[in-house]
């Protein structure tokens, strides 16, 4: 491109160019440069922000976030919403804790439980989305009552005391290898297999697809309904894995376990530089994307902000992140027209 | 089948609903039909009623509104401060309804002439707004309002029983069957809701028309803020939250195609009152909140569902006659 550019146009043309050009790669590391920021600025307002085992509580509660986010955004790249996640972490979590209440001596059993459940809840809302035409935020709007309310009729406003969970559930969650608690490190684990298989599998190219073009996706011969589902049904594993997970570390039980995640979870797709129009954003992002919520909210906390002062800064993020995202795509577009005439 | 029948055929339907879910009512509890037990339940259905008229108009010009519940929130919270400095409410309303049109028309800009995916806007500003709310009038809530300005939502008309709220309902179903069905800008929001390039090339300015049916939905949650305060008597940051699921339901229920274009006020108005009764009817057989919005959860799926399947053996069919060769690929592939 900088090759064939002719002499008359100027330099700053040719820098806006090469700036409009890297721009997903910048999108990333101006994710990078707001998460240092925000370090900084806290650093500054509350002493007890920059130590060690501050920090180790914001990587805890990211950790959870990152794979609830990952879930999402596998969804939001097919251009599809999962707004029920929250409602599968109260379902499968309160499931999960009534199973390990009835067999605690059935050990993995459990885990698997609560990612199977989470798949099933998935394949509803893929199914849905897929194959019945529903779009997909009001699907999973109506599954997240639904989810909600089944949570609810099993269990009948009754919580499950953190006392009947099998010790090494409620240990596991404090374990840590080297000072570094396990949660963190199996988040981590699960951002690098999904960063891999996102860039990999050939399902997950599929998605990439479906999600930038639906119609070329179908014409080119992609069945595009079954991307969809298969991202739902991944989604839902992996909240029901972050189900299980929620479960250890919280203990005890309630039916309004997980409410309001799904706005938490999106806000870190969307601030992470994953496109809410679909067909791009990377794994790295949304680890990134979490990461600074949970560092605003760990700052909020320690400036002694009130909590709703968080809902407003997630809501303006989110859209601040889409505008940024909808700038970048036109820029990429306007070269691509260019370069073509 | 006449034309008329074949035309309201899902009116028609969900009017059959109605009269089912009210008998069904009936038989559940002795004090179900009751006029002045009607009168007096009906005001709970009113202040999502009016939203689902906000959104109609949203939802035909193809676009969606889930902050409409939020900025229902900071109107509320707004006439709270009014009445605390003991404002006249001749100046509160004309300001939260100015501030409920600003709010409808920042989605409107982002979404129209910004062009972003109003799914997820909304969904930002639903948080940002709820938020917003908070900031204003903080977590705690009011109660102490000043008589004057309840009356919209408490008050009765005269020595009846009929609630103020219920003229006003029927006052906004009227308004808006005129605007969506009798008037330019409705004419418009179907045809930018079918087909916007086509009204883009015919030269009418789609922002503008989007524009406005998002800040006609600002007022009309500005409105229900003001009913919702006669009607609680409190005002805080979280009022109405979780409602919008059933003001969706109660839209597409009501036969708007969710994709925009086509539906109808009458059929809006006639699924709010199908809701209202099946919400009472479940009240009185004792059925919890949160169960109750399960089943509002898979009526709203059932119903979409249900009109994508007539629409898909519809196009079958024509297919199978020979009318049309065109297949239709959707909307959304």
């Amino acid at each position: 491109m900088i090759g064939t550019a002719s002499g008359t146009r100027s330099i700053a043309q040719g820098l806006a160019d090469r700036i409009s050009r890297n721009s997903l790669r910048l999108r990333l590391v101006s994710v990078f440069i707001s998460f240092l920021v925000l370090f900084v600025v806290f650093s500054f307002t509350s002493r007890n922000f920059f130590n060690f085992q501050n920090l180790k509580v914001i990587a805890f509660n990211a950790s959870l976030l990152t794979i609830v986010a990952c879930a999402e955004a596998i969804v939001v790249i097919t251009r599809n919403l999962d707004v029920s996640v929250g409602s599968i972490i109260g379902l499968a979590g309160y499931f999960v804790a009534k199973y390990a209440t009835a067999f605690p001596h059935s050990g993995v059993m459990i885990i698997v439980v609560g990612v199977a459940l989470g798949a099933v809840l998935g394949i509803l809302n893929g199914l849905s989305v897929a194959y019945g035409g529903i779009p997909s935020i009001v699907a999973t709007l109506g599954t997240l009552a639904i989810f909600r309310g089944i949570t609810i009729i099993i269990g009948r406003g009754i919580e499950v005391p953190s006392g009947n969970l099998p010790r090494w559930m409620i240990k596991g969650a404090d374990l840590e290898i080297l000072n570094v608690p396990f949660v963190i490190i199996l988040a981590f684990v699960v951002v690098l297999i999904l960063a891999f298989l996102l860039a990999n599998m050939p399902i997950f190219r599929r998605a990439y697809a479906v999600g930038s073009n639906p119609g070329a996706a179908v014409f080119y011969g992609l069945r595009s309904n079954r991307v969809v589902l298969f991202a739902y049904t991944v989604c839902g594993a992996l909240v029901g894995l972050a189900a299980f997970l929620y479960v250890s570390r919280v203990g005890t039980i309630t039916v309004n376990l997980g409410r309001g995640w799904e706005l938490t979870a999106l806000a870190a797709v969307v601030i992470g530089g994953v496109s809410i129009s679909g067909g791009s954003g990377n794994i790295v992002g949304v680890l990134l994307g979490a990461l600074i919520l949970s560092t605003i909210d760990n700052g909020l906390v320690l400036a002694r902000a009130p909590e709703f002062w968080r809902m407003f800064i997630q809501g303006c993020a989110i859209v601040g992140a889409i505008l940024l995202d909808a700038t970048i795509e036109r820029r990429i577009q306007t070269i691509f027209t260019r370069r073509r005439a | 089948m006449n034309g008329f029948a074949r035309k309201f055929r899902w009116e028609l339907f969900v009017a059959g609903m109605v009269i089912l879910a009210g008998v069904w009512a009936t038989f559940l509890s002795p004090y179900f039909l009751n006029a002045g037990q009607l009168l007096y339940a009906s005001g709970n259905f009113i202040f999502t009623g009016i939203l689902g008229f906000g959104l109609m108009a949203i939802i035909v010009t193809g676009e969606i509104d889930l902050s409409l519940p939020s900025t229902l929130a900071v109107c509320t919270v707004l006439l709270a401060k009014f009445s605390m400095f003991s404002l006249p409410l001749w100046l509160a309303v004309p300001f939260i309804f100015v501030v409920g049109a600003i709010l409808g028309a920042i989605n409107g800009f982002l979404v129209a002439r910004i062009r972003l995916p109003a799914l997820a806007v909304t969904l930002g500003t639903m948080g940002a707004y709820r938020g917003f709310a908070f900031i204003i009038g903080s977590e705690v809530g009011y109660t102490g309002f000043n008589d004057t300005y309840l009356w919209l939502g408490a008050g009765t008309i005269g020595k009846t029983q009929i609630p103020i709220q219920l003229a006003v309902f029927v006052l906004a179903a009227a308004v808006f069957v005129v605007l969506m069905h009798f008037s330019t800008f409705g004419r418009r929001c179907f045809a930018v809701g079918n087909n916007m390039r086509a009204v883009e090339y015919s030269g009418i300015n789609v922002v503008r028309v989007k524009m406005a049916a998002y800040v006609i939905g600002g007022l009309t949650a500005a409105l229900g803020a003001w009913i919702f305060i006669g009607q609680y008597g409190s005002a805080r940051g979280d009022n109405a939250n979780g409602v919008i699921l059933g003001v969706i339901t109660s839209v597409v229920l009501g036969g708007v195609d969710i994709n925009g274009g086509s539906g109808t006020i009458v059929g809006v108005i006639l699924s709010i009152i199908f809701l209202w009764t099946l919400r009472s009817g479940m009240g009185l057989a004792n059925i919890t909140g949160e169960v109750q919005e399960l089943i509002i959860g898979v009526l709203l799926i059932a119903s979409i569902l249900i009109s994508n399947l007539s629409r898909l053996r519809l196009a079958y069919g024509k297919r199978q006659k020979g009318k049309s060769k065109v297949v239709d690929l959707g909307r959304d592939v």
